[in-house]
């Protein structure tokens, strides 16, 4: 199963493209303070952080959007039945198409890192480089992956893909870069798929918001390894929830209706 | 002697089979389809309450009902328009009739953004009731969300006939909406962003240059929804996402 699904996502044009064309868009228009103008002498642990914080501000849109429609489309193919007769119950079946689905557009998210790291090697000569971005895909965009990745494949199950495509996308901006001064909102707490508690720990400086004042004080803890294992441990255990707990129920439900 | 019909009469035949067009239309958008404009603004007002209950001055209270009607309004008609248009299990028996697919395309892109309209104008006419509109006055009070209305449908519509793909067209509108609110500083303070930022009303008020970035705004969306017109029976959307 887990196989089956990564293989049908990472074969999936539509994911290469957006995020191929996100990534572009955010190397030309980062501006000034973008990881394209930090000095040539720069740690390569800054440069690729700062890679990891300009790709998790669009690319992770690209994703929730092609998840959405992961486990609400083999009705719609009509191929439902046929694998309502497999020996997997729900659980298995949300289980394995979101470790599938998931792992295949973490591939692309990798890939954009890794192209990064590839073209900062070409000034900069240092083969730290590679090792960073991958350190920092899995602290930075990873743990928000795994949790907005939980979320788009359950919740059309709940409130169909449309709609939560549209939440989702009024929600990234809220949850994770509206400034909380202005509005309540959980952007610079330990809740931020963003990855602005990891980024802020590897930079040695405030990537975004991390900690800064605002709604529910007692999820802003000042940055720092904790913070970040915090920050990361939570994104994963409400991951978990919803795929485990919430998305099994939700898919019987579907069956039953079909 | 052929009797013409009355006026308090039975409906002509092609009346009604109009009627049902529209009615089996309205359907088959779904309650998704026309309802997220509404829950657009059910979402602008939850902000707008939170934000006063914790204190937030009134002006941004009333930035955040504004933002609602200019950007998410907008947005959920962008989104949903692409749905409104893919997917089509009877596409190929449609397209054996004698009716036009387009205008049956048409008439499912304007059952949402009716949907839009009804839901933004009965919001600004709420908002200006209780004393929370702050925007421009009622003679171009529509052009704050028609104009980003326009522009996002459109580019949404001509994403998805060209990428035959509805993540690529709502990944773009997301993305482009997320961006414009990131950069809608730098964009207002520029000569070229000005004329094509989106939340321009809500983000910086009715400056000089308000009007043309409106009508920017709705003549590009209009030629977006024209090209889609124009391109769409050579590239339907496939029924599987690829």
């Amino acid at each position: 199963m887990i196989r089956y699904e990564f293989l049908m996502q990472i074969r999936k044009r539509s994911l290469w493209i957006s995020t191929a064309v996100l990534a572009v868009a955010l190397v030309l228009l980062q501006g000034d303070r973008g990881p394209r103008h930090v000095p040539v002498d720069t740690p390569a642990r800054i440069v690729m952080t700062n890679w990891a914080v300009l790709f998790g501000l669009l690319l992770p849109l690209g994703f929730g959007m092609v998840l959405a429609d992961r486990l609400v489309r083999d009705r719609r193919l009509g191929v439902g039945r046929i694998l309502d007769s497999l020996p997997a119950g729900p659980q298995a079946m949300v289980l394995g198409k979101y470790v599938g689905s998931v792992g295949a557009t973490a591939t692309a998210g990798l890939a954009a890192m890794l192209a990064a790291a590839g073209a900062e090697f070409v000034t900069r000569r240092d083969v730290a480089l590679f090792g960073w971005a991958l350190v920092a895909f899995a602290l930075v965009m990873l743990p928000g992956l795994l949790f907005v990745g939980a979320f788009a494949v359950v919740t059309p199950l709940l409130i169909t893909a449309p709609l939560f495509r549209i939440l989702f996308v009024g929600y990234w901006f809220w949850g994770n870069m509206l400034n909380p001064i202005y509005l309540p909102s959980l952007t610079g707490t330990l809740l931020t798929p963003i990855g602005d508690y990891a980024a802020s720990w590897l930079l040695g400086e405030t990537a975004l918001y991390a900690g800064a004042d605002g709604f529910l004080p007692w999820l802003r803890p000042d940055p720092g390894a904790t913070a970040t294992a915090a920050s990361i441990g939570l994104l994963l255990l409400l991951a978990l929830i919803v795929v485990l707990l919430a998305g099994p129920p939700l898919y019987r439900r579907q069956q039953q209706a079909a | 002697m052929t009797a013409s019909p009355r006026p308090n009469g039975p409906a002509s035949p092609r009346r009604r089979v109009n009627a049902a067009l529209w009615r089996h239309e309205i359907g088959r958008v779904g309650w998704v389809g026309w309802s997220a404009p509404f829950a657009a603004v059910v979402v602008a007002v939850a902000f707008a309450t939170l934000a006063n209950a914790s204190g937030t001055p009134r002006p941004y209270v009333a930035g955040v009902l504004l933002t609602g009607l200019e950007a998410f309004v907008p947005l959920a008609v962008g989104l949903v328009a692409v749905t409104a248009i893919a997917r089509d299990v009877g596409r190929e028996l449609h397209l054996a009739l004698p009716r036009s697919y387009l205008a049956t395309l048409g008439r499912r892109v304007a059952v949402v953004a009716g949907s839009g309209a009804v839901a933004s104008i009965t919001f600004w006419v709420a908002l200006l009731g209780t004393g929370w509109w702050s925007g421009p006055g009622p003679a171009t009070a529509t052009l704050v969300w028609l104009a980003p209305t326009l522009a996002l449908a459109g580019l949404a519509l001509l994403v998805a006939t060209l990428g035959r793909s509805v993540v690529i067209a709502t990944t773009t509108v997301a993305a482009l909406w997320v961006g414009q609110q990131i950069y809608a500083a730098s964009m207002a303070a520029s000569a070229w962003g000005r004329p094509f930022l989106l939340f321009l009303t809500s983000r910086v008020g009715t400056p000089d240059g308000w009007l043309t970035n409106r009508i920017v705004l709705s003549l590009a969306g209009l030629a977006m929804v024209a090209a889609t017109a124009g391109l769409i029976h050579r590239r339907l959307l496939d029924e599987e996402e690829r």
